[in-house]
Order: C-alpha cells, then structure tokens, then sequence
C-alpha cells in the first residue's frame, strides 16, 4: 500500500465515520422515500385541505403519472442537493489545512496532488454512490406507488445530474485549495451554479457545454428528448482540469 | 561526519517582514540537536522550510543532502515531523492514526502492527481505544511523537515538542530523544532551555530570525563561563561581596548562603589578580576561587535578552 492508496482509505473511512454519512445519503433517502408519495398524493391533499375552489383547480390538470415522481427527484437533485453539494465540499481542502491535518500527512510520503486528487476521487465516488441508491429507492418507489415506472428517463436523468454533481465538486476541491474559508468558496460555488444556469439558457452552449446539464435531467425526467453526450463528455473533462488546477493550486500555497 | 540538515543563507520574508535573515546551520547527522529561541525568533519557520511546507524566500535548504526545493517523496520517506501543534483526525483512535499515518509510508502490515504496538507503549496510550477528538492536550502531544517516529527517521524534526507536557511527560519524552542519540538525528526547536541542556549535544540559538551563535553545548557553556568567577570566604563574605561590586570589572554579584559570592566579571584576568590581594587585605580565609559554569539560562539571556527589552 502506497502513500495514496492509503490516503484513499483514510477519506473513504472518514465519511463513514463521521457526519459525512448522514447528511447527503441522509438527504437523498428521504427525497427518493417521499418523492413518489408526494408525487402521488400532493394533489389529492390539496383538494382535501383547500375546499371546492382547489379541488376544481385540480380537476383541470391531469393526474399524475410516474413521470412526476421522476421531476421531483430530478427536481430535488438540481436544487437542494447541488446546494448542499457546494456548501459541504466548501471546505475540502481547507478544512484539513484548518484542522492541521494536512500538515501531518503531507510531511509523510504523500504528495500534494495526490491529497487533492484523492479528495475530489473519493467524494465523486461517494456521491455517484449516494445519488445511484437514491435514484434506485426513487425507482422502486415510483413502481410501488404508480404501479409503472420506466426506467429510461429516471436513469440519463440521475446521471446526467451525476455529472453536473461531479463537476460541482471538481469546482469546490479547486476553491477550497485557494481560499481558506468554507463560507467564502460555497459563496462562490452558488455565484458559479447562478452563472452556469443563466448561461444555459442559451442554446448552442447548452448544446455543447457542461451548462447544458443545469436544465437537461428535469428535461429528461419529463421523459423528453435532450442530447446530453457533449455536455457530459465535456463536463467529465472539465472536472478533470479543474481538478488538476486545485492540485496546481495547491503546490503552490505554504501550509 | 555528514550533515543531516545544511542551511545556508537562508531568507524568509513575509512582505516586508523578515522571519528569518540569511541563516547558517548544519546539524550532523546522529546528533541531538537544540534550536533554542524565544517566541517568534523564526523557529516554526525553519521547520516550516525544512518539512517542504514553506519556500525559502532565498538561500538554500539541504535535507539528508537533498535540496529541498526539488525534494519529493524519498526524502519524505526518512524524515519524522511532529508540529508544535499536531491535528489529528479526531475520529480515529490512537491505534488506527499510528496504522494510518505508516500506511503513508508504505510499511509493511507486520511490521506496522508491531511498531504500532511498541511506540503506543512509548506514547503511554496502550489500551487507550477512545478517539483522539477526547485526549488531552499532552496525550496528543505524546502521540505527535509516536506517529513521527513510525517510519524509524533517519531525521526526527519537533517543534516545541515538550511545551504541552506535564513534568512527567516532558520527563518522558526527553529520556526517550535522549535513547535515539547515535541513531537516529533528534532536531528540536523549544524555548526551554532546561531541555536543552538536559539532552542536547549542540545548540544553535536563533533571535529575531538570526543565528545568534551555534556550538556544542559544552563549548559554548565554557565559552561563557570563563566570564564567571565563583569566590567562596569562611567569614565577612558580605563585606567582601560589596568590594568586589564596586570594581570597574565586575558586571554583576551574587551572594549565596553559605559564603559564596559569584562574580560576573568583564575582564577574568583583572578580577583573577585582584580578587586574592582583596582577600588577603581583609585577611580573610579563601576556601575556594574559580572560574564558574554560565547556565545555559544566563547565556542565552545574555546573547538574546538585550534585544528583547
């Protein structure tokens, strides 16, 4: 076991250990739980509670299918969870550089970059495994509770969030290694994903860019046509050279 | 003998301020080495260059004879850190961070488990399997040392690494740096001096990020006690003591219980010739005359405590 390797284990030890468990899964268990119920059920409780007006309201739209439980969890996924996403990985590196842990560490054999890289590795994975059980429990419940559930539009829209997600974390690993504020780098994480969702609006960027992915998975999850194979492509890439700049980033900074 | 650390000329600025202005110093390799200064001499930031966690503004920096400036992993590999404040993850136990942090270096699971095992026993935690985010300042410190020997260092760097501790535990930690002289290179930045002289070899002593002096421990006590002259009368040591204060080459007196009088003296030869014909005139009887031993206390008040004033 290398140096890296070791450090792997460390960060992936870290989040079963800690609050780090409990908060995303936390989130994305109740939304896939609640999801299809609410889904189902909201506008029947809307009529229940809100007397005959809402209740001929209601009657006017159609009732809900499957695909409104797949919008909600799309829904859930582009909002609150990238939120959280940006908020908790604010910290990243500056967290250990704070807590004076990376100082032990990296006056052993681990190098800078394998610290940054290991980091953003470890957490992409863990979101792609958080999002992944989330989308599954939002998929059985969906079956349950509408008695239909295809799949296709749930799954490219789960993972076309998943990339977005990955690339929000491969943003938040490089402005945790230039700033030291956790506050200050998820200020600028939602400035980024403001910026990011106006500029998908315009088309030929969204067609061919990660901002693409701001709008595509709720797109998907309505069980439309999106072509999502650039904005991923470019995305995964781009999470790369982000990633790779916090690791420049990083080398450069005394601890 | 070679040099486990070779610093030469060494410049650290910080805007316009200079934490470190062009430092010499070499630490040979097996030695126990004492970096003494007061707080904010520069001694973190010696560290802080050496370890590859800062840059040298100038100068160069050579470890295990490796330049720092392109030193990667292999160095890394033979150096033991401890900082003055160690962070740890809190949610590990002593056990798993000594596992983790070998794990960094690669060693082997076996031999992990007994050196894991040996220096938890050394650090006082055997048994301990509550998570480190509840130990005490001076468990911590303990097991800073612990992880920073896991590795068996050719170079073991600690700052202040007994200024947490209580008298056990500094007592503890110093007989154990003591046990690695000759095997290993024990280089210590403190403010203690009583450290210092209890274990070291050579002491460099750094002051508003300038070497002040660097010697062996022996010499450099010797060096200054010349200056010292300890003069001990059966009788009217008092009267004697306020003679000898009221000469141009006595810096300083100090009177002790039993008759001793200490003299710091500016010019050890006048005093030597003057002080016996003193004596004599007083007719007093001179049980003891010699040249007194400086503590390392006085000598590094005197090199160091004019510019704190």
């Amino acid at each position: 076991m290398n140096g890296f390797s070791a450090f792997v284990r460390k960060e992936a030890t870290e989040i079963v250990r800690t609050w780090r468990i409990w908060v995303l899964p936390g989130m994305l268990l109740m939304f896939a739980l609640t999801g299809p119920l609410l889904a189902k059920y909201t506008p029947e409780i809307i009529g229940a509670v809100g007397g005959s007006q809402a209740a001929a309201i209601l009657k006017a739209i159609p009732k809900p299918t499957y695909l409104d439980s797949y919008a909600q969890w799309a829904k859930n996924l582009t909002q609150i969870v990238l939120f959280a996403v940006i908020i908790i990985y604010g910290g990243l590196i500056s967290g250990e550089r704070k807590s004076g842990t990376a100082v032990l560490v990296l006056t052993k054999p681990v190098s800078r970059t394998a610290f940054v890289v290991a980091k953003a590795l470890v957490h992409s994975v863990f979101l792609a495994v958080a999002v992944t059980v989330g989308t599954l429990v939002t998929w059985g419940g969906t079956a349950l509770v509408f008695g239909k559930a295809a799949g296709g539009p749930l799954w490219t829209s789960a993972m076309a969030w998943l990339a977005f997600g990955v690339l929000f974390i491969a943003i938040m690993t490089l402005l945790s290694s230039l700033l030291g504020s956790q506050a200050g780098a998820a200020g600028i994480g939602l400035g980024v994903f403001a910026l990011i969702s106006i500029a998908g609006l315009w088309e030929p960027l969204a067609k061919y860019s990660p901002v693409g992915l701001a709008n595509a998975p709720m797109v998907l999850a309505a069980g439309k046509e999106s072509a999502i194979l650039w904005p991923v492509v470019t995305s995964l890439v781009l999470s790369c050279l982000l990633v790779a700049l916090a690791a420049w980033a990083f080398r450069t900074k005394e601890l | 003998m070679t040099a486990a650390v070779e610093i030469h000329r060494l410049t650290k600025s910080y805007g316009h301020k200079r934490a470190l202005d062009r430092v010499d110093l070499e630490v040979e390799e097996g030695s126990v080495f004492g970096f003494l200064g007061p707080n904010g001499a520069g001694k973190t930031t010696t560290l802080r260059i050496l370890t590859g966690l800062a840059r040298p503004t100038k100068g160069t920096v050579r470890v295990l004879g490796h330049d720092i400036a392109t030193a990667d992993n292999a160095v890394r590999a033979d150096i033991g850190f401890l900082p003055d404040v160690p962070g740890f993850y809190e949610w590990m136990t002593a056990e798993e961070f000594l596992h983790f942090a070998g794990g960094l270096f690669g060693i082997a699971r076996k031999v992990l488990d007994e050196r894991t095992g040996v220096l938890l026993d050394l650090a006082g935690l055997t048994g301990v399997t509550t998570r480190i985010g509840g130990y005490s300042r001076g468990m911590k410190q303990r097991l800073g040392v612990a992880q920073a020997l896991i590795n068996a260092p050719r170079l073991l760097m600690l700052d202040e690494p007994t200024s947490a501790l209580d008298p056990m535990g500094r007592k503890e930690v110093l007989d154990m740096l003591q046990s690695l002289r000759g095997r290993t290179t024990v280089f210590f930045s403190t403010h203690i001096l009583a450290d210092v002289e209890r274990i070291c070899d050579t002491v460099a002593i750094l002051d508003r990020g300038r070497v002040v002096v660097q010697a062996p421990i022996d010499e450099l006590k010797a060096r200054y006690g010349a200056e010292k002259v300890v003069i001990e009368v059966g009788e009217g040591a008092d009267e004697l003591a306020e003679a000898i204060g009221r000469m141009e080459w006595a810096t300083k007196v100090e009177r002790d219980t039993n008759g001793t009088i200490a003299v710091t003296v500016s010019d050890a030869g006048a005093a030597s010739r003057e002080v016996p014909a003193m004596v004599a005139a007083r007719k007093l009887p001179l049980l003891r005359m010699e040249a007194g031993e400086m503590g390392l206390e006085e000598v590094f008040v005197q090199l160091v405590g004019g510019g704190q004033q």
